[in-house]
């Protein structure tokens, strides 16, 4: 049975080999290789990681036309993009083994090269381009680092590329770390980045290093020597209420090296008392954002040589004292600057740049007159009696400003200091508030009256401890901003009678100024009468005017005397006219008695 | 009548000048005053003025203290010692001027160049002199350079004190001189002292007691 089985297997056998045999041998010859292909094809990319062999060398389809310089891809809006990738510099790319495909997906050898995907602009194809990225590089890995996280997520986030090139992106730890200084920051911010603040102003973060810093003298400086919390290891996120409040905050780091400066400018009046910039905290509301911080003049990274920070157009002080800076251009210095004589002065030329404080009632800017004029006092001595009174108690703009609205200013000094007293040590010795000295002073509603002030001026004595203190009296501007009309010399006021004259229009405003510790002014109306008034002669004892601040008492006491020295005469004239009949009579008398005898 | 030499040259001098300085002060210091009243002469103008009569009555002062102490003729200013004999004296002369003179009496009191003024007249001319008039001046030189003597004007109490002080003085000035001047012509002839401050002589009337 067992042998049948075999013998009848053996004949099928033979046949089938013979006839199979062939075809399979066939197969075997052809399949091999084929399946060998197959199997090596299947390995590549495993064996190309492996060995860092680069792929693209195999993707001779691709750099048959894109290892060629000088073909340009053209977008439908006329853009042009080279199409030439560096296949050498590729394989030293942390990406040296990807190949073409593995990021641009979308390519498909039926359509391209063509027009039929052709791109709107070449910022629309990076922005596809860029979405490659997204597949390998997950979304841990991108919020991993703050700033980044910032950036990246965004939804008008700049495109990968923007910051790490396309063909050429390199494992950052390899190369930035070893770059110097401001290069190590200017990877990032030299590329087109802004932030938003929360009231949605944007703020470019963008240097462009050739135009902005390299002009600046600040040029040799390394980026954190400002922006000194960033570091290599660190880049916090910072976010701000507004670009304002972004001025302020970074215009603390003048300080390191500008402490000098930094220091007069908080004691301006800019500044004190009610700036708190450069520190950690700022909110608006609680001090002056419009006051000027460095940056505000200077510019940031701009920075220029001094020269530079004023211009005839006025700015920055225009940019909240435009009425002023238009009647200071309508003025002798003003239109000498427009002529171009640059010695002319500026803004900050008479109100300084750093230290600018109140004026009125102060000699700065007298002082800042006679910086420029410097034969000036000699020259009104040589016609002004009492020059050196005038020079000191009349403002120069109340004559060389013609054309401005004149009145007294009242400050109350210490005789003994010679210094100002404030309204702080005011308020403390009257033992009331601001409010309170407010409503003292200007008690009826037509301003402070002469028994008011001087009720003020008795209690502080009183209780100054050992001040002094007496209003002096100024003629001042009743307009701050007329100051700046300043005419020629010609037109300046030469006429006494323009003040030493009771009608004078001058002494019909009168304003009792307090000046605050911070250098500040309040001011408070008062009724012109305090000039002339009896009680004055105790409260406003150090101010007197030829003719104009007359006591009214003192003109009826004169009316009087005078009378009454007239009327002595003219009594005892009368007396003896009357009683001449009496003498005459005892003349007859007297000759009758001689001529018996 | 005899001639009695009343009043000597330097005495004359220093009345004419202080006389004519005076007026003009007076006026000029009207214009200076109340400039919105009176047009004379300009502000500046009355200014200069007044500082040159002000240093002009100034040495004037100092012309009569020299030589009223020189001479030891200061002794004229002086009223009586005794209280009783100047109250008295005052009196006589009050009632002379204000009843006697009515009546035709006798002027009590009989100058001479020692006893030139009686007590109304001492008491009256030793405090202009001595007091008002040295006020005055030294007010007035304060105001001139009030800068150059701010130290001065504080000890005063202040420019409006001090100012206050000069124009007081200056009105009373101005009233007692029309008393002045009409004490003057009440000689025996409204002429006659007005000539003697020019002559110096008076003409007294001869008595027979």
């Amino acid at each position: 049975m067992f042998e049948k089985k075999l013998e009848q297997t053996a004949e099928k056998g033979t046949l089938g080999f013979v006839l199979l045999g062939p075809i399979f041998g066939m197969l075997y010859i052809f399949l091999l290789p084929l399946i060998g292909i197959m199997t090596l094809l299947l390995a590549i990319p495993e064996y190309a990681h492996a060995k860092k062999a680069p792929v693209i060398e195999n993707a001779d389809v691709c750099m048959g036309c894109h290892a060629m310089k000088g073909v340009d891809k053209v977008f439908r809006n006329k853009e042009r993009v080279s199409v030439f990738v560096d296949a050498k510099d590729f394989q030293n790319t942390v990406h040296g083994f990807l190949s073409c495909d593995s990021c641009h997906t979308k390519i498909s050898l039926e359509t391209h090269p063509g027009t039929a995907n052709v791109f709107e602009s070449k910022n629309a194809f990076v922005l596809d381009a860029s979405q490659a990225c997204r597949m390998c590089h997950s979304e841990e890995q991108l919020r991993a680092k703050p700033h980044h996280a910032a950036i990246a997520n965004r939804s008008n986030a700049p495109p990968c590329t923007d910051c790490h090139g396309s063909h050429t992106v390199k494992r950052i730890s390899d190369w930035k770390p070893a770059l110097a200084g401001n290069q190590y920051c200017l990877t990032c911010h030299s590329q087109n980045m802004s932030k938003t603040h929360r009231n949605g102003e944007k703020l470019s973060l963008h240097i462009d290093p050739s135009s902005t810093l390299s002009a600046s003298v600040h040029n040799g400086h390394a980026c954190n020597d400002c922006h000194a919390e960033f570091s290599k290891a660190a880049h916090p996120m910072k976010t701000f209420g507004s670009s304002r409040e972004h001025s302020i905050v970074l215009s603390g780091a003048c300080k390191r090296c500008h402490a000098e400066k930094y220091t007069t400018l908080k004691d301006s009046i800019h500044s004190k008392g009610r700036f708190q910039w450069g520190e950690a905290v700022v909110s608006a509301g609680s001090i002056n954002m419009k006051a000027p911080v460095c940056t505000d003049c200077h510019g940031f990274h701009t920075v220029g040589p001094r020269a530079m920070y004023e211009t005839l157009s006025g700015m920055p002080c225009k940019g909240c004292h435009e009425a002023i800076f238009t009647k200071y251009s309508q003025s002798v210095h003003g239109m000498a600057q427009a002529r171009g004589e640059h010695k002319a002065p500026l803004c900050s030329s008479c109100h300084f740049a750093h230290e600018v404080k109140a004026t009125a009632m102060t000699e700065r800017i007298k002082t800042a007159c006679l910086g420029c004029h410097q034969t000036a006092e000699n020259a009104h001595k040589k016609w002004l009696p009492n020059a050196e009174l005038h020079l000191s108690a009349v403002s120069c703009p109340s004559c060389h400003s013609p054309r401005s609205g004149k009145g007294i200013y009242l400050k109350l000094y210490d005789q003994n200091t010679g210094k100002p007293f404030t309204e702080e040590q005011i308020v403390k010795l009257l033992g009331t508030d601001y409010q309170g000295l407010s409503e003292r002073m200007n008690a009826h509603g037509e301003g402070i009256d002469s028994e008011g002030l001087w009720n003020i001026v008795r209690q502080l004595n009183e209780k100054g401890a050992g001040a002094r203190l007496t209003f002096l009296g100024k003629m001042e501007l009743n307009e701050g901003s007329e100051a700046h009309m300043l005419s020629v010399k010609k037109n300046a006021v030469r006429e006494c009678e323009s003040c030493h004259n009771a009608n004078s229009a001058f002494f019909k405003t009168v304003t009792v100024a307090i000046v605050k510790a911070d250098g500040g002014m309040v001011r408070y109306r008062a009724n012109p009468e305090v000039l002339g008034s009896m009680i004055s002669l105790a409260s406003l004892r150090q101010f007197y005017v030829l003719g104009s601040t007359r006591l009214k008492i003192l003109d009826w006491i004169g009316i009087l005397m005078v009378f009454g020295g007239l009327s002595v005469p003219l009594a005892h004239i009368t007396a003896r006219v009357l009683t001449s009949p009496i003498r005459e009579a005892k003349r007859l008398n007297k000759m009758r008695k001689g001529d018996r005898r | 009548m005899k001639k009695l030499y009343l009043h000597p040259l330097p005495v004359r001098i220093w009345h004419w000048i202080n006389a004519v300085s005076f007026v003009v002060l007076i006026v000029t210091g009207l214009q200076i005053r109340y400039r919105e009243f009176l047009g004379l002469m300009k502000f500046r103008d009355a200014v200069d003025v007044h500082n040159f009569f002000g240093f002009l009555i100034i040495f004037n002062f100092f012309l009569w203290l020299v030589y009223y102490i020189v001479t030891g003729k200061i002794k004229i200013y002086i009223p009586p010692l005794s209280i009783k004999k100047f109250v008295l004296g005052c009196i006589r002369q009050a009632r002379y001027y204000g009843y006697g003179i009515f009546l035709g009496e006798e002027n009590p009191h009989h100058s001479s160049p020692d006893n030139k003024f009686n007590p109304m007249q001492q008491i009256a001319y030793l405090s202009i002199m001595v007091v008002l008039i040295p006020l005055q001046l030294w007010t007035g030189l304060l105001l001139w350079d009030i800068k150059g003597f701010a130290s001065w004007i504080d000890m005063f109490g202040g420019i409006k004190i001090v100012d206050t002080v000069h124009v007081f003085l200056f009105l009373f000035f101005t009233s007692f001189l029309f008393v002045h001047v009409y004490l003057a012509t009440l000689g025996h002839t409204a002429t006659e002292h007005i000539k003697a401050m020019f002559t110096g002589y008076e003409e007294i009337e001869e008595h027979v007691h």
